[in-house]
């Protein structure tokens, strides 16, 4: 990777910045806040090791509720305002890159699309949609006939879905088009742009349902947060903060409430006793393995890395891996579809203006009826905004253009629209999370991961490119193109109900170890057809409260 | 969308975007307006006839509303020259809204009169009234255009449909106001059609007000005040038209005078919400254009200091009536 434009601290990517007491503040450029700060013999109420989605939010509340808590990150810990440069190639350092084995029939790629290496993880270079599950897929064995049941009521989730759209401002409209309704979002959906009314046009064309997409960046000013800027680099990392990603939100309330926050900290073992509980985790930080005490673990590393833990941690006792007595660890890895079809227009777009999906349809979510519906499970699609780098790959990739016939192509960039689904697919449990012979440079086993679509999602897929292609054609568009490509992870630990067919109970604690719990994507049965970050956010503060209510019990 | 002829001659004299000139046209236009008013205002009428010469009090009243007027007419130019501005002139008739605010606000200032001066700046009222009017049509159009119709994203962020409002008002505020200089006496009734007016144009205010504030998520507890405090003057204001009390105008004023206030207030606090956008005041080529419209909130000192010249109008009258009494 090349290094950098217009970046002045690029220490954040080698040397922990958060030490001697203090954490970087993110609202400023160079600034730091004060930080409580554990020493590794103390025996800390709870160790999460990962700071998006699910750590963050689990560490905020664990610390406000008055437990001393640790948040390893494997990542940096930046400040957005002058560490992310808008240079798409720059901001690789987002992602999580070190090499993993991909393999099965379809494999996976894995960087920008589903992963994070940083503290508040992907959070701080997703897309922002924040979209709820549908009520039925909390049930969809039972209510749908596919798929498994989670262990949870959808009431419950409904409950905490509020809970962090509340806490992250969500923009989002008055009135939800699809599902059971919902209180009106904390702030007001944003201004659609161009691309998104070739969404609204083809959608009104066809009779479907459209909406301004919820979306996790303030409309209006939030705090030191200003209003979106409309800049369009969203998937790169926000440099003006109104990204409600975790980096500014649970972060520095977890930080604020007296939890510390270890950054480039990488855990590579969860220590077990002879007694098979969880005593803490080794890490690695600043050249030097450590070993952190604690009286619970909670992983919080994602489908991949939660269950290379988990299988990296074996022992005697736990000879397939720390709490895996049923094989489980890994199995019913879940992605979502990411199919598209783009089209040129006549007249300009500019699609790269603002967050890159400003409009939405869940249509394909919620009509169980249609004659025309072919598949199990769902799918969304929004409006796209891809940066230049990012559509000129997907051109390449999709149809080979290179050279002179890719700037020609690239020369439309203006006037492309494109629609991309989330897709679900099914659990299947030959999709997994395996270790590998190879090492990475700390000498950790590196992940290998088996992926492969089955029929129902290749049906999907199919019906998907089909209906977006008559709504692009509807909206006006030419010279239809169509990709395939994939996006989020879901699964990898499912929770359940049942200790012989998941890994966790509903609360996201290892039926095989009391005090090693799980809190991310991986808990996930299924994927629905929505992108999981509101799942997962809502999932793990409703852990925290449980946790906190049975606090007398751990 | 038709483009504009007139922005596409600038921006091809100039090579540059249409922002600097189309500004630069409209300051000139509004700097011949602001001329042209001050030669005008203040200028007694050279004939003074009627009533004008024998009661100065009514006139003092009146001359409080034509303030009002022209301070609304001076927000229209201002704000629509700034989102007009933000939506890059594309139609030729987007220039007009700014002349139309100039024109309106130079005719509010200048003294009523009865010769053919005073017809004429009638006149510049009633287009004013007129072309508040169609661009309320063109505004309502650009929402129709759009898919979702009149739905909350349009009615946010498509041309606003409450904004020409302030011009049909700074128009029929200027009109009324001329008609009831020219006319001799009858301080009661024009007080209470005064009343009418003012009230109806700050609730309308109020309504625009509403909707944008609730855009902005009511994010700033000050946002709730423009929403509130306007409607209870507009209220005490609807009160007086249909029956004058005396007792009640003394409160009423006071209220009036904090509605007026507001309007200075919020344009201090919308300086804030600019500097609250990225960027703040240092970046403010964009923030004061992505931000809260600056020029806004004094239409409210407009309507403030015209609901007082109904009262003051109300006063006359009774004044007059008391001193028959006596």
């Amino acid at each position: 990777m090349t290094r950098p434009i217009g970046q002045h601290a690029p220490e954040a990517e080698t040397e922990p910045r958060a030490v001697d007491g203090r954490a970087p503040d993110v609202f400023s450029s160079r600034g730091y806040v004060p930080m409580r700060e554990f020493r590794t013999e103390d025996e800390v109420d709870f160790v999460i090791v990962g700071a998006g989605c699910g750590g963050s939010v689990l560490a905020a509340k664990l610390a406000e509720a008055g437990m001393s808590v640790v948040l390893f990150e494997a990542g940096p810990f930046f400040r957005p305002l002058s560490d992310f440069a808008s240079d798409e190639y720059e901001q690789e350092k987002l992602y999580w890159l070190d090499p993993r084995i991909s393999d099965g029939d379809d494999p996976i790629e894995f960087g920008a699309n589903n992963s994070g290496q940083a503290v508040g993880g992907s959070s701080v270079h997703f897309q922002m949609v924040s979209l709820r599950f549908r009520p039925e897929w909390f049930k969809a064995r039972t209510k749908l006939g596919y798929g498994k049941d989670w262990p949870v009521d959808w009431r419950e989730m409904w409950k905490y879905y509020a809970e962090v759209e509340a806490a992250l401002k969500i923009s989002g409209p008055i009135r939800y088009p699809w599902g059971p309704p919902r209180g009106r979002y904390p702030y007001r959906a944003h201004e659609v742009n161009e691309a998104g009314l070739v969404l609204a046009r083809g959608a009104e064309a066809l009779g479907v349902g459209w909406t301004p997409t919820p979306l996790c960046t303030v409309s209006a000013p939030r705090g030191k947060s200003p209003p979106c800027a409309y800049r369009g680099m969203c998937k790169i990392g926000c440099s003006v903060n109104a990204k409600q990603s975790m980096l500014i939100t649970y972060v520095p309330r977890a930080i604020r409430a007296g939890a510390e926050v270890r950054d480039l900290a990488m855990v590579g073992r969860v220590e077990t006793a002879s007694d098979g509980r969880a005593t803490g985790v080794s890490y690695h930080r600043g050249g030097a393995w450590m070993h952190q005490k604690a009286r619970n673990v909670v992983l919080a590393g994602y489908s991949i890395e939660t269950p290379r833990l988990m299988l990296n941690s074996d022992t005697a006792r736990h000879s397939q891996g720390l709490a895996n007595s049923n094989g489980l660890v890994g199995r019913n890895l879940m992605v979502h579809s990411n199919h598209a079809v783009w089209a040129k227009f006549d007249e300009e777009i500019r699609w790269y203006k603002g967050p890159p999906s400003m409009a939405t349809c869940e249509h394909w979510n919620y009509a169980d009826d249609d004659p025309s519906k072919d598949f199990d499970g769902g799918y969304s699609f929004m409006s796209q905004g891809p940066l230049p780098g990012d559509f000129a790959g997907t051109l390449t990739s999709a149809s080979g253009l290179f050279g002179d016939d890719l700037l020609k192509a690239m020369g439309d960039y203006n006037r492309m629209a494109g629609l991309k689904i989330v897709g679900e697919t099914m659990p299947s449990p030959d999709n997994r999370v395996m270790l590998s012979d190879e090492l990475d440079d700390l000498g950790l086993p590196r992940p290998r991961v088996t992926f492969s679509f089955c029929e129902n999602d290749k049906r999907l897929q199919r019906h998907s490119l089909d209906f977006m292609s008559k709504m692009l054609t509807a909206a006006g568009g030419q010279n239809l193109l169509e990709t395939s490509s994939t996006a989020h992870l879901m699964g990898g630990c499912a929770m359940g109900d049942d200790p012989e067919t998941s890994v966790t109970d509903d609360m996201g604690r290892c039926w095989d170890v009391d005090n090693l719990w799980i809190c991310d994507g991986s808990l996930m049965p299924t994927a629905g057809g929505v992108n999981p970050a509101m799942t997962i956010l809502a999932n793990s503060a409703r852990i925290a409260d449980r946790i906190i209510a049975s606090r007398g019990n751990l | 969308m038709k483009d504009s002829n007139i922005s596409d001659l600038l921006t091809k004299r100039t090579g540059r975007p249409v922002a600097g000139s189309g500004i630069g046209l409209v300051a000139a236009t509004a700097a011949l307006s602001f001329i042209a008013a001050g030669l005008a205002a203040r200028r007694p009428d050279p004939h003074p006839r009627g009533l004008a010469k024998r009661a100065p009090a009514k006139r003092e009243a009146l001359r409080l509303s034509r303030d009002g007027a022209a301070i609304m007419g001076s927000s229209v130019l201002l704000d629509s020259a700034l989102e007009h501005l933000r939506g890059d002139f594309r139609r030729d008739e987007m220039y007009i809204a700014p002349l139309a605010g100039a024109a309106s606000m130079a005719a509010a200032m200048a003294e009523p009169r009865q010769n053919a001066a005073g017809r004429a700046l009638e006149g510049v009222h009633i287009a004013s009234f007129t072309t508040g009017l169609m661009g309320m049509g063109f505004h309502l159009g650009n929402v129709l255009r759009r898919p979702g119709g009149i739905s909350w994203n349009n009615l946010f962020y498509a041309a606003p449909l409450g904004a020409p409002g302030a011009l049909i008002m700074s128009g029929l505020i200027g009109m009324v106001t001329h008609q009831m200089a020219r006319s001799s006496g009858r301080e009661r009734r024009h007080g209470r059609q005064l009343a009418a007016l003012t009230a109806t144009a700050m609730l309308a205010e109020t309504a625009e007000v509403a909707l944008l504030h609730f855009r902005g998520a009511y994010h700033d507890p000050a946002m709730y005040l423009p929403a509130t405090l306007p409607p209870v003057a507009a209220v005490g204001l609807l009160a007086e038209s249909l029956s004058p009390r005396k007792r009640r105008r003394g409160p009423l004023k006071l209220l009036l005078r904090a509605v007026e206030a507001l309007g200075y207030i919020g344009t201090a606090f919308h300086a804030l919400g600019v500097a609250r956008n990225s960027g703040g005041w240092k970046n403010w080529r964009q923030t004061t254009l992505a931000g809260p419209p600056m020029p806004a909130p004094i239409s409210f000192a407009g309507l403030g200091k015209s609901g007082r010249a109904a009262l003051d109008l109300l006063d006359v009258a009774e004044d007059r009536e008391g001193g028959r009494a006596r």
